[in-house]
């Protein structure tokens, strides 16, 4: 389990990866051939990965998404340290704030 | 939870790259030529005569009075030819090309994003301008049926990031207008099309959001004012600046007390209320503010691992639900998690 700012990645067992996921093509990469996790609207600032893999976008807008890094990869963002990851699957948590009778996403 | 994605769902379909959130959000005169030919262009693509004047206008508020003065005779709408007709059928174009999994795959990694944005932005100006511009009932009713007239120029940016419109295809000419101006209104003698707003001001998830003036402003005055996405009026702005503890907590309206609270700042108001930490671990500290005839105010304040260029590093406060313990059981509530799970092994 890895936090970057407002992401979190969690690992996700071999076993418990849905088999749609394992079909899925996955979402477009950003103008910089990267996986985008999460954008920031008007900074850009964006949590990001360059290498091979793949992130698969489940129900709902923000998520949750699962991320897939056949040989590990690197989490960046402009204003957080990076974070390696080892190979394998993970499920991308955004965080989000409690508000009364509803919840909201948070954005860093 | 049964979608069924699969390998045949890859998105091929061509759509024009241009940055359609940054159409989406741009501000200021864009080039007017551009708008008219655009406007023409999709008349024409409709089977229509091009409109015999293009009249301009400083906001969709400046020209729903236009349209409502009496002072032009533009003929009928003809919105449904050159935007839903051609709308409809590149949709079903593309929805026979990748079936109905493959479009709803390709949506979901084209527009889906950017259309609950700019959909927030929409409602807001339509609620704006009929706020602004309505009188009695029959006045109101007659500025809803105008404002459906509208083809939201700029604000249609989400869907036509879905297709091509390169030079040639179908939607060119909605597309060409959309790139240079805000809404407009196709009639069959004459289109009336308004500017982009002066300013607009966005929250990083892109939601209206501004503390000290407008969130939303048209060169003609028409404005619109929010915090993190809630409509506010001006003057509830204006009275923000000389908040206390106290009227803070004389606020009964529980939405403006939050955005009382978050303009205030926490922090700011725990220490000016002498409050103690409910409790403090590695994750962060958790705090609580007591409120008369309201569920309790709890957050945590959490603290990004990376330094700032200055070396501090920046603390953020979340609210979480009033019946949180501990700070590790509110920062793993805010991923989603229980306490027991939420352990970072790194964290930045």
């Amino acid at each position: 389990m890895y936090r970057q700012g407002d992401v979190l990645i969690v690992a996700l067992a071999e076993h418990a990866v849905p088999e749609h996921a394992r079909a899925a093509m996955g979402e477009k990469r950003d103008g910089r051939g990267r996986l985008v996790l999460a954008l920031g609207e008007v900074t850009g600032h964006a949590h990001a990965i360059a290498g091979p893999g793949r992130l698969i976008r489940e129900a709902g807008a923000f998520g949750p998404m699962l991320l897939h890094l056949p040989e590990g990869g690197r989490v960046v963002h402009e204003e957080h340290a990076a974070i390696g990851l080892p190979k394998g699957w993970y499920r991308v948590v955004r965080q989000r704030e409690y508000v009364p009778g509803s919840v909201r996403v948070v954005a860093d | 939870m049964t979608r069924n994605l699969s390998a045949t769902t890859e998105t091929s379909i061509e759509t024009t790259p241009r940055d359609w959130r940054a159409v989406a959000a741009a501000t200021g005169s864009g080039d007017r030529t551009a708008a008219e030919a655009g406007v023409r262009l999709a008349y024409t693509r409709a089977g229509l005569a091009e409109p015999e004047r293009i009249v301009w206008a400083a906001s969709p508020l400046a020209a729903v009075e236009l349209l409502t003065s009496g002072s032009i005779a533009p003929g009928a709408p003809v919105r449904e030819a050159v935007r839903n007709g051609p709308w409809a059928a590149e949709r079903a174009r593309l929805h026979t090309a990748l079936g109905t999994n493959g479009y709803s795959a390709h949506w979901r990694a084209t527009g889906a994003d950017l259309w609950d944005l700019t959909n927030s932005v929409v409602e807001r100006i339509r609620a704006g301008v009929i706020d602004a511009a309505a009188g009695d009932r029959k006045r109101e009713r007659q500025i809803r049926v105008l404002l459906l007239d509208a083809v939201l120029g700029q604000h249609e940016a989400a869907w036509l990031s879905a297709y091509d419109t390169a030079p040639g295809h179908p939607l060119d000419g909605v597309a060409a207008v959309a790139a240079q101006a805000g809404w407009w209104w196709p009639y069959a003698k004459v289109a009336v099309i308004t500017e982009r707003p002066l300013e607009l001001h966005r929250d990083e998830a892109g939601r209206l959001d501004r503390g000290d003036g407008p969130a939303l402003a048209y060169a003609d005055g028409f404005v619109l004012h929010a915090w993190r996405g809630m409509p506010v009026t001006a003057e509830f702005l204006d009275s923000l600046r000389s908040l206390t503890p106290q009227r803070i907590r004389e606020e009964e309206n529980a939405e403006l007390r939050r955005v009382m609270l978050e303009y205030y700042g926490y922090d700011r108001y725990l220490t000016e209320s002498d409050a103690r930490p409910l409790h403090r671990d590695e994750t962060g500290i958790l705090w609580r503010i007591a409120l008369d005839g309201d569920e309790d105010v709890v957050m945590v304040e959490v603290v990004n691992s990376t330094p700032e260029p200055d070396g501090a590093y920046r603390t953020y406060w979340l609210r979480v639900p009033p019946t949180t313990r501990t700070a590790r059981e509110g920062v793993a509530w805010t991923f989603g998690l229980g306490a027991d799970i939420y352990e970072p092994l790194q964290q930045t």
